[in-house]
């Protein structure tokens, strides 16, 4: 295969997120050390997403010329929502990175293999964010998800994080099955694999057999999986909970985001949004996520499992936007998939911190956040603003996802599912609430845990007061987002 | 219309990869259900080839009857060592952990002679895709996959090695 100038020029995100992983082994191999493997990795991975933000950024500020969409080999398109696609999942990376750094201080035992794993599932969601073709959806999930099994079950002498390895890794094979059973059975109606093809054929024949749309379904079952979607979210609150605080925030974050961002490639370069059956499954999945994701949201004590249930509504919500398709619906997943990964990212940033160094178990009780305010009013102000967003409150990120949701929606006129998504937030309300108000409780006898004194000096620190700065920033003027998501986003042919 | 000799070869071997599986995930004993395993993995086999892709069929020999299938037998048997290790060696020859797997098996040896025989046969699927042709896909259109597939393997390397380590 030779490549054109312009090719390997576009591949070139791909190629140095690829060469992380390799510089981590490297640099391991020659001496075992916690901060200096952790930076290489790190800035390994900001070069590449230096190269993302150039190429994307560039030409809005006439330094660079258009960057022209590159189709390089069947398997990979990388155009404008590619490269935004890849700039969140490696922006998303190195903010984990920055707190698995914090976090894994106080781990007995190797702590380097973690960046490997972490710069492995790093290029996994990369690939996933140019991906056009089946053969390169699937290996990128598989890429992506092998390193988290052991991520997620990486302090593997806790009982509680190796059952959440163990059972994400079972339910994740399980989903990788149905979705390459569904890909086998498009290809045997269809014979190609490419998203385009896969259209043309579909507009050509109609694409309505039963096995055909049997393969679609198989295929939303597994990819329903990945983003934990009812009724395929039951391992949701057990892997959140037994995952190290960094990696659960990856987990609901880059990895989430990789996975939605090629099922929304593939249902509109695939030309999914034909099947009328389809949508109306989907309508059915995101109304009883939303509503099932809030409600479960609302009897747990532990902040991770809460998280974890919130993530499900979350994702229904998200799910408004696809079903309810129109001009505006892509860039409304890409301004909610934003704003929802900061968010997420400072909440389970927090955690982390609260968490940091690795001991016994993660700070994940609500309780454990009880008067916090009295003892880390900066953590504090962090987690509000992150609740407040994440319920979707005026003048932080959360409204603004919010909004364009349901933008989206009124201009489509998708009523019932609105209904749902104001009934969730309604609900979404009380327990975001709840925790706030756990936070300024005076009530100082229990401290188990208390953060690190210098804590706003470690580099995770910064990192989630700068995602906070950002909240409120995305809240209160994010036009300059906006333009950038338009640049980044898909033409609907 | 009749189906054609390998079409109900095809067949055969479909079903019998669907009952050792079945046997596979209800047996009790690791070593049986791996024996069915193997046995299973021969019928895929045996599928690649009447579809039409020798390649695929002896690589699913070659690399999951072969290869993973010795190691999966190995580490289970080693996992077993212990005081009634020769007690579990003479229950485990009775005809009943074998005569599954062997009825299995003999029903493929019986497509495999069957098909070997020399006749007008051809494949099920339209043609028969040749390693040559094999490779040319993998290294032209797919050449990311393989590379991607690499970094694959290297993530499970390394997970396999810091969860399979004792400190």
């Amino acid at each position: 295969m030779n490549f054109t100038e312009a090719q390997w020029l576009a591949l070139l995100p791909l190629l140095i997120t690829g060469a992380s992983p390799i510089v981590v082994m490297a640099a391991i191999s020659v001496k075992r050390h916690h901060w200096w493997n952790a930076t290489l990795g790190v800035s390994v991975l900001n070069i590449a997403l230096l190269v993302c933000a150039a190429f994307l950024l560039g030409p809005m500020v006439g330094l660079l010329p258009p960057f022209v969409p590159q189709q390089i080999t069947p398997l990979l398109l990388v155009d404008g929502y590619a490269l935004f696609y890849m700039s969140l999942i490696l922006a998303t990376t190195l903010a984990t990175g920055t707190l698995l750094h914090a976090y894994m201080e106080g781990y007995q035992g190797n702590k380097e293999e973690i960046y490997l794993l972490l710069t492995i599932s790093a290029l996994g969601g990369v690939v996933m964010a140019c991906a056009s073709h089946m053969a390169s959806f699937f290996i990128g999930l598989e890429l992506m998800s092998v390193p988290l099994y052991a991520m997620v079950a990486y302090p593997h002498k806790s009982r509680i994080s190796l059952e959440g390895g163990i059972k994400y890794l079972v339910l994740s094979a399980v989903a990788s099955a149905f979705l390459l059973f569904g890909m086998a059975l498009i290809y045997s109606q269809s014979g190609v694999l490419s998203f385009a093809q896969l259209a043309a054929w579909a507009s050509a024949t109609g694409g309505g057999t039963v096995i055909a749309l049997t393969g679609v379904a198989m295929i939303f079952a597994g990819v329903g999986f990945k983003l934990s979607v009812v009724p395929f979210h039951l391992w949701t609150p057990d892997v959140y909970e037994g995952a190290p605080a960094p990696v659960t925030g990856f987990l609901a974050t880059a990895s989430k985001t990789a996975v939605f961002a090629v099922l929304l490639r593939f249902f509109v370069d695939g030309g999914l949004y034909r099947y009328v059956g389809l949508t109306d499954v989907l309508t059915i999945i995101a109304i009883a996520s939303i509503i099932v994701g809030n409600v479960l949201a609302l009897f747990q004590g532990n902040i991770k499992r809460m998280l974890a249930y919130s993530s499900i509504a979350h994702f229904g919500y998200l799910l408004v936007a696809l079903i309810a398709g129109g001009p505006l619906a892509i860039e409304a997943v890409g301004v909610y998939l934003l704003t929802y990964v900061v968010t997420t990212l400072s909440a389970f940033g927090v955690v982390t911190l609260m968490s940091s160094p690795f001991g016994e178990r993660d700070a994940a009780q609500i309780y454990d956040y009880r008067g916090l305010f009295w003892r880390r009013p900066f953590l504090t102000s962090i987690l509000t603003v992150a609740m407040l967003s994440l319920a979707g409150i005026p003048l932080t990120a959360g409204f603004i996802g919010k909004f364009y949701i349901i933008a989206t929606g009124v201009n489509q006129h998708q009523w019932l599912l609105l209904a749902a998504v104001v009934a969730g937030s309604a609900i979404g309300l009380y327990y975001y609430l709840r925790v706030m108000i756990t936070l300024y409780l005076l009530d100082p006898q229990r401290r188990r845990f208390s953060a690190p004194l210098h804590w706003a000096q470690q580099a995770g620190g910064v990192m989630v007061l700068g995602l906070m700065l950002l909240m409120l920033l995305l809240g209160i003027y994010p036009e300059p987002f906006i333009q950038v998501i338009k640049a980044g986003a898909l033409s609907i042919h | 219309m009749m189906p054609t000799i390998i079409e109900i070869c095809f067949y055969a071997a479909a079903a019998v990869a669907v009952l050792s599986t079945f046997l596979v995930v209800t047996g009790k004993n690791p070593v049986h259900a791996l024996l069915y395993l193997v046995v299973s993995l021969f019928a895929v086999a045996m599928i690649f080839f009447t579809l039409g892709a020798p390649f695929a069929g002896a690589l699913e020999i070659i690399v999951y009857a072969g290869a993973i299938m010795v190691l999966f037998v190995f580490v289970v048997m080693m996992l077993n060592l212990g005081e009634a290790v020769v007690q579990q060696e003479k229950l485990w020859l009775t005809p009943r952990a074998w005569i599954g797997p062997a009825l299995l098996s003999s029903v493929l040896l019986g497509l495999l002679l069957y098909v070997l025989v020399p006749s007008d046969l051809h494949m099920a699927g339209a043609t028969t895709i040749s390693p040559k042709q094999v490779g040319i896909v993998l290294y032209g259109p797919y050449l990311l996959a393989v590379e991607l597939a690499s970094m694959l393997l290297l993530g499970a390397l390394v997970a396999a090695y810091h969860l399979g380590k004792h400190e």
